[in-house]
């Protein structure tokens, strides 16, 4: 099965984005079943790692202004996160 | 207009399909009958048409989304506003200012109320579940995006929870997840002053409602900082009323011939990641940070929708155009309301709606800075910050014309005044982080009227054909141009 692939936004600093500790990250679905729901964010407890191959699924990390980074992480969603409702 | 005491329609289009059809009667509009990506394909196309000032494309098949159309740049050019207004094609922007400035200086003109039965606007209705943002054909616009941009040609309606006051205005809106959208609300801004002002302190979610595909008017009007009401205004420019109907889920009206309408709350005390966006500055400048919440109940639509699509860039885009156009024309309205001599105002649509050029007769000393306080004390002045004042023999609405006055007439320290301490905006480029953040600005005046101590005999004369040569010559150059040999 093909590995999923998500996206994030860092804003500044790559140091934000910790590797192996969860945590609380805003995340892009690049490749969902029904292609009409690309680019859907949620919110999501993930650990995160620079290494490609560390967790199941490709994470592609952006700078603040859209600059996208050479080479993806890996990630690993816990769970997702309805922040919304919980407002 | 009004004739004999009843109101005369001007023959404008009630709705975005006339507006397409008189597009492609006028040669302005290019039917795209193969399938385009709405992930950065259609929104790719839609920048290059801007960059070239191309026709507007009518996207007719859209990937992923059988039933929906779009259209693309729809007032990106003085052109289209001058279709838009009804008016010849080929009026010139100060033929077109002038019958704005006409339309929009007398009695407002009140909307009127239709059954929803006689609103095309509802002939689909998804409530609840079935509401679901992903199910519209919102494009990725640009690479590097924050998400997708449902609403970039659109205008969000509004009401005042003490005055019941109703707004238009275009705010920015990105699609999060199925039932969330997130944009930009800057606190001086109409319905920033009535949400953060008056429904966050009372932690009251405020109605909205998302009107995409209007009459290209409307979103004339929705652009425009004018004080009256959004829909009189476009009423005035229709020179008839504009037809609204009630709202499935809140008391807030909207247009009846919009293409697809979404009705929700704004949220207050919450706030989520938006942006970055490709905005009308012309560069990415306000950063991805936490902004206004909108949660959505209903999406109304007519059959087949057509998705409006703005494409913010470099210049041109409808954005820079319409606002540099009714910026310019509200200060036009200000300082003529002072009895200052000015000979016109005009925006360079160019500069992203960030300068303003003043002419003026000079009669008396100062007035480039009596006209820049002016300006610079309007509730607008935080969208621009630059005045150049030039006298009546520059034409404002020359570029070349400006840019010469500006570089032979502005002393470079006596003709420069700088205003510190300005409200400015988050998307200006050349603002610090820190700036930007808290959205404070910096202005400049550049006179580039010769002072009036000067002896007569010491004024430069200005070198151009029109000024240098005598009537018989210039006339006689002129019936025998084609004569000569040039073609133009």
């Amino acid at each position: 099965m093909a590995r999923k692939e998500y996206d994030t936004f860092v804003l500044t600093d790559l140091q934000l984005l910790p590797e192996d500790k969860e945590m609380e990250v805003i995340i892009r679905d690049l490749t969902p079943a029904d292609r009409r729901y690309k680019y859907r964010s949620t919110f999501a407890m993930a650990m995160v790692s620079k290494s490609e191959s560390k967790y199941p699924d490709l994470l592609w990390v952006r700078l603040g202004r859209g600059q996208l980074q050479e080479k993806p992480w890996s990630i690993k969603v816990i769970k997702e996160v309805n922040k919304i409702h919980e407002a | 207009m009004k004739k004999g005491g009843k109101i005369m329609p001007y023959p404008v289009f009630k709705d975005n399909r006339e507006f397409i059809k008189a597009l492609e009667a006028n040669n302005d509009l290019v039917t795209i009958q193969q399938e385009v990506d709405w992930d950065l394909e259609m929104g790719a196309i839609v920048r290059r048409v801007c960059e070239k000032k191309s026709a507007s494309p009518y996207f007719k098949k859209i990937k992923d989304y059988p039933n929906f159309e779009a259209l693309g740049a729809p007032l990106a050019t003085y052109k289209r506003l001058a279709i838009a207004m009804g008016m010849n094609p080929d009026a010139s922007v100060p033929e077109i200012s002038n019958e704005y400035v006409k339309r929009t200086t007398g009695d407002p003109i009140k909307s009127i109320l239709v059954d929803k039965k006689k609103a095309p606007c509802k002939e689909n209705i998804w409530i609840g579940k079935d509401a679901d943002l992903f199910k519209l054909p919102g494009p990725m616009v640009h690479d590097g995006d924050g998400g997708r941009y449902l609403a970039t040609w659109h205008f969000v309606v509004s009401k005042d929870l003490e005055t019941q006051a109703v707004n238009w205005g275009m705010y920015r809106q990105m699609v999060f997840d199925e039932k969330t959208m997130v944009g930009p609300v800057l606190p001086f801004s109409d319905m920033g002053k009535m949400f953060y002002g008056k429904y966050v302190p009372k932690n009251k979610p405020m109605p909205f409602a998302t009107v995409i595909g209007c009459d290209p008017l409307s979103g004339v009007a929705a652009c425009a900082p004018s004080p009256i009401p959004e829909d009189q205004f476009t009423g005035m420019l229709m020179g008839k009323p504009v037809e609204l109907v009630k709202c499935e889920t809140c008391d807030l009206e909207v247009p009846a011939h919009a293409e697809i309408i979404i009705e929700g709350e704004v949220i207050p005390n919450l706030l989520i990641e938006e942006a970055p966006f490709g905005e009308y500055t012309g560069y990415r400048t306000s950063p991805r940070e936490p902004r206004t919440v909108y949660r959505i109940k209903a999406i109304t639509f007519r059959n087949n929708p057509i998705l409006t699509v703005s494409n913010m860039g470099v210049p041109t885009d409808e954005g820079q155009l319409l606002r540099s156009f009714s910026l310019g024309l509200e200060m036009r309205k200000l300082l003529e309301s002072q009895g200052i001599p000015i000979t016109g105002v005009y925006m360079l649509p160019e500069s992203t709606h960030h300068m303003v050029v003043v002419g003026v007769k000079p009669i008396y000393s100062n007035i480039a800075t009596q006209i820049a306080n002016l300006i610079f004390g309007s509730k607008l002045s935080p969208w621009f910050h630059m005045v150049i004042v030039v006298d009546e023999e520059t034409d404002i609405y020359n570029k070349d014309d400006v840019i010469h006055a500006l570089a032979t007439k502005c002393h470079p320290i006596r003709g420069i005044r700088k205003y510190e301490h300005a409200v400015g905006t988050p998307l200006y480029p050349f603002a610090n982080p820190d700036d930007r953040k808290w959205s404070r600005g910096a202005q400049v005046l550049f006179d580039c009227t010769f002072p009036l101590d000067w002896p007569k005999s010491d004024l430069p004369i200005k070198v151009s054909f029109d000024k240098v040569y005598p009537k018989e010559i210039q006339e006689k150059v002129l019936k025998n141009w084609k004569n000569y040999g040039f073609k133009d």
